[in-house]
């Protein structure tokens, strides 16, 4: 979808940019953004390849949007401070929190400002890159950080050549990328990944978004972030809580008390989260009547972003989404409930019939946030509760909402999909926490994980080369084989996985695959290991062809 | 230590090599401006000092390695998420480095530093 996101295109020449216009430079910037975060996300090797960068640095402007789009404001001071303040507050990732500062030290570098100007533009710019630099004690050079001031430098030059905004706009785009170009050759580890940098790419996207709102020309409409991540909100008997409303608001003031606010929420409904400070709370709570928490909220300070959903509506949408409506179980309020964090409809399907509770989607480049897992475990009627990650990059975020979890639980660091699957077989719900813990670790140990995908660059990685579309096959995460045909590589894989120690090969497959595929395959590793059993299960995960467990 | 089983004899890697692996990790780590020096009780903070690997502790239980890093945060900066990056970062550099998983990464931010008060 193609359309424009302001209301009026600017003539050109273009002389300055009020507190209006630098709220949609914004808005263009947000939605260019979001248009490549997929590439961007693509191109994450550094400091920690989980490939994240796009959505975090969306999802940091998304929040420096928010800041200002209510807001009347011509004046482009004001504007940028609360736009940077913004982007501060909701700061994800590293490449978020180099951008807040970006936009931190941009919005100091033109306090009194009414209007920006080139020459005040300039100075905002080499602010920026100062106060960036400033946050750390060894700079890493072919990052964002330089992209940004190979813009700063640029702007100074410019302003020497030209007052049209336009035209200065375009040299600092074009000196951002050739920066970005030049990112390999500072930064050993993109080189050898064969990327540029996704930081200084994401800024660099930002600067084009700018510029062609300037122009006038189409930028990509925004992409809703809004939906739900859970496919199931299993612990919740329709008679206990009749789907009341889902209330989300944050409480601003002075000197609040968590503690307190806590307990007059808990009382008042299901689910309650209460997080915050003196100086801001959120709340999350389910109850019959939304007034009871936003009338107490309200005379502790102001409110702000307040959400209220109905959930009977909410629950009938998850049923006529669910294919099959299986017999909803009552699930025991005792014992030990599961939080299982897997992508695509039949891995939700698999865990859920082994006993996990709640399903958090999440996968290889959307991760949950902390803050959906511990809604999840807080959303379980269970007193304790295990979560499974599933992957390497959700241990952390699922050992952070077990630490901020007001019930005893506990992860078990599952890396993949086979390793969660083992350890669910491991669970007892009757037996306690302490018991299920060692129970589902010892049955992780030895299990055995292929995933089969395809290559999104050519790269070289763990030794062996990769080319731009080609099939792969990791083993226990690490790259063991390659081809073009989805089908050897499977069975290259299985040869090199100690198959011959094992008694059941599952192969689950994924979106990209059909059933006959699949049996076609299992029909040969059946050939290949005939003293071992084969077993296919439809997993319908994206971006894996297959995944394999060997146990 | 951490030692791996390899046919020819064993492999050890001391808590001070993996705190130099750790410290190099944590003054890359974006946000970070320095690192506390958590061994003094008055709380000396050394501010820009790469050298110093007082700001992390290694200990390794059972196996098992843990690490604390104790640094200084840039004000201004929303500091769980930096203090999120370098858990990550860590992480990521010991295991590569290693070859052995990290159990755990404590973050302890011990001051602020203010360059700008907006």
């Amino acid at each position: 979808m193609v359309e424009q996101t302001t209301t009026a295109r600017l003539e050109p020449p273009l002389q300055a940019i009020d507190g209006q216009e630098f709220k949609w430079l914004t808005k263009a910037a947000l939605a260019w953004l979001q248009h490549h975060q997929e590439a961007i996300n693509a191109l994450n090797v550094y400091p920690v390849p989980d490939g994240d960068t796009g959505i975090n640095m969306v999802l940091t402007m998304q929040s420096a949007w928010e800041e200002i789009k209510e807001s009347p404001e011509r004046n482009v001071g004001q504007v940028a401070h609360r736009m940077a303040h913004g982007a501060m507050y909701g700061a994800r990732g590293n490449s978020g929190v180099i951008l807040s500062q970006i936009w931190r030290g941009f919005a100091r570098g033109l306090d009194e400002k009414t209007a920006y100007r080139a020459q005040d533009l300039a100075e905002a710019f080499q602010e920026a890159v100062t106060t960036a630099y400033t946050a750390v004690v060894e700079p890493v050079e072919g990052t964002i950080l330089t992209v940004a001031r190979a813009v700063a430098d640029t702007a100074t030059k410019a302003t020497e050549e030209t007052d049209d905004l336009v035209h200065f706009w375009e040299r600092l785009v074009f000196a951002a990328h050739e920066a970005v170009v030049l990112t390999p050759s500072l930064l050993p580890v993109l080189a050898e990944a064969g990327v540029v940098d996704a930081g200084g790419q994401g800024l660099y996207v930002i600067l084009e978004g700018m510029l062609r709102h300037m122009r006038g020309e189409p930028i990509a409409e925004d992409i809703d972030f809004s939906e739900a991540v859970y496919l199931a909100t299993a612990g919740l008997a329709p008679s206990e809580i009749g789907y009341g409303y889902d209330v989300q608001f944050l409480i601003v003031g002075q000197e609040l008390d968590v503690n307190t606010t806590r307990q007059k929420i808990t009382a008042m409904g299901e689910c309650p989260l209460v997080v915050g400070d003196q100086a801001m709370i959120k709340v999350h709570v389910h109850v019959p009547d939304p007034g009871i928490p936003i009338s107490y909220g309200a005379s502790l300070g102001s409110l702000r972003d307040v959400i209220v959903e109905d959930m009977q509506a909410q629950y009938q949408g998850f049923i006529v989404e669910k294919e099959a409506p299986a017999a909803v179980e009552p699930q025991p309020a005792q014992g030990v409930g599961v939080v299982a964090v897997v992508m695509g409809n039949g891995l939700a399907r698999v865990f859920q019939s082994l006993g996990a509770n709640v399903i958090v989607r999440g996968g290889q480049t959307m991760n949950p946030s902390t803050q959906d897992l511990l809604d999840a475990i807080e959303s379980l009627p269970n007193e304790q509760v295990i979560v499974l990650p599933n992957n390497g990059n959700v241990v952390m975020a699922a050992e952070q909402a077990r630490d901020l979890s007001d019930k005893p639980a506990a992860v078990i660091p599952t890396k993949s999909v086979p390793e969660g699957v083992a350890a669910l077989l491991g669970l007892n719900p009757q037996a306690d926490l302490e018991t299920n813990v060692s129970a589902m670790t010892l049955a992780v140990d030895g299990i055995q994980t292929g995933e089969v995908t395809s290559a999104t660059r050519s790269a070289t990685i763990d030794g062996l080369e990769v080319a731009d579309g080609e099939i792969i096959g990791l083993h226990n995460g690490t790259l063991k084989a390659t081809g073009s045909q989805v089908e050897d590589v499977v069975r290259e894989l299985l040869r090199g996985m100690d198959t011959a120690q094992g008694e059941i090969i599952t192969l689950y497959w994924g979106e990209t695959a059909s059933k006959e595929d699949a049996q076609t395959l299992a029909e040969l590793v059946q050939q290949d290991w005939p003293d071992q059993e084969v077993e296919v299960v439809a997993g319908g995960q994206p971006h894996y062809h297959y995944i394999l467990s060997v146990e | 230590m951490p030692d791996q089983k390899r046919s020819l004899g064993r492999i050890e890697v001391s808590p001070a090599a993996i705190a130099s692996i750790a410290n190099a990790a944590v003054l890359s780590c974006y946000g970070v401006v320095g690192s506390a020096n958590r061994d003094l009780a008055i709380g000396i903070v050394n501010l820009l000092s790469p050298d110093s690997k007082r700001g992390v502790e290694v200990h390794i239980r059972d196996g098992q390695i843990s690490i604390d890093v104790y640094v200084i945060v840039e004000y201004g900066t929303r500091i769980i998420t930096v203090a999120h990056s370098v858990m990550n970062v860590v992480k990521f550099s010991v295991e590569r480095a290693l070859g052995t998983p990290v159990a755990e990464v404590n973050v302890h931010v011990e001051g602020l530093r203010v360059s700008h008060t907006d």
